[in-house]
């Protein structure tokens, strides 16, 4: 089954987030999201999204592109860039039994990705990383408090 | 987001209302800042309206908490509920702030 995105790209920096949010919260109303689950969205697709801006061009400029589906009741999300390969279901999960001198301040955004979407999806292709991930996913129901 | 503070006997409060994202994280810190600078030791914020938090603002919580903790204080953390409750939670952040309902309880502590 093919599904029609829509499409935005910006410049891969934190100041473009705010406007991505309002792009797919556009998707996100048509999709009937709750607005509980709109923040849970804003919050997955920033912290991809802050994770691209910081690290994908190494200090470059470069662009991201935010493409959205809706499928029934959710949606489906893209978040592609030109930047170096990473792919954060590899990412080393922070160690969380810490106590608070210890814990590190950073490396906490891919743990909320991974715990809020469950179903995150990688690929690398034509030098290009995309994540992609259906929202609200299997593991997350839209009376979960 | 708005950051109101209020300095009492004990404890600065500073009550955070709205949404805290990458853009904006790094103003808890800096008024966090003036006040350690000036000798506050324990701070208490109050996220009741605070609907939205990310990673950089536990990152902000965290540097702050850490600092205070190197000069015996303390950064507490009061009405947290909601989103923010569950980014807490899923991070266990929740285990390394103290946690109070109000400030009014968390003053009474100290």
């Amino acid at each position: 089954m093919s599904h029609s995105f829509e499409r935005l790209s910006l410049p891969a920096q934190v100041q473009s987030v705010r406007e991505f949010h309002r792009f797919v919260r556009g998707g996100a109303g048509a999709a009937g999201l709750e607005s509980e689950d709109m923040d849970k969205l804003d919050l997955v697709l920033e912290e991809i999204l802050v994770n691209i801006a910081r690290y994908a061009y190494e200090g470059g400029a470069g662009d991201v592109e935010v493409a959205y589906a809706t499928d029934g009741g959710s949606l489906l999300v893209e978040v592609t860039d030109g930047g170096r390969s990473f792919n954060p279901l590899e990412a080393a999960p922070p160690d969380l039994a810490l106590g608070l001198a210890d814990r590190p301040v950073g490396g906490l955004g891919v743990l909320l990705v991974k715990q809020i979407v469950g179903s995150l999806r990688y690929r690398r292709e034509n030098g290009r990383n995309t994540v992609s991930f259906r929202f609200p996913g299997p593991e997350v129901s839209a009376s979960s408090t | 987001m708005n950051i109101e503070a209020n300095q009492l006997e004990k404890a600065v409060v500073l009550k955070l209302i709205g949404r805290m994202d990458a853009e904006n994280a790094s103003e808890f810190d800096e008024a966090c800042e003036v006040w350690i600078s000036q000798g506050a030791k324990h701070l208490i914020a109050d996220v009741d309206e605070l609907r939205y938090v990310s990673s950089m603002g536990l990152r902000s919580f965290l540097t702050v908490a850490q600092k205070l903790k190197k000069v015996s204080g303390s950064l507490i953390i009061c009405g947290l509920h909601g989103l923010p409750r569950q980014v807490f939670e899923m991070t266990r952040l929740i285990d390394l702030f103290p946690i109070f309902d109000t400030p009014q309880e968390a003053l009474a502590t100290l």
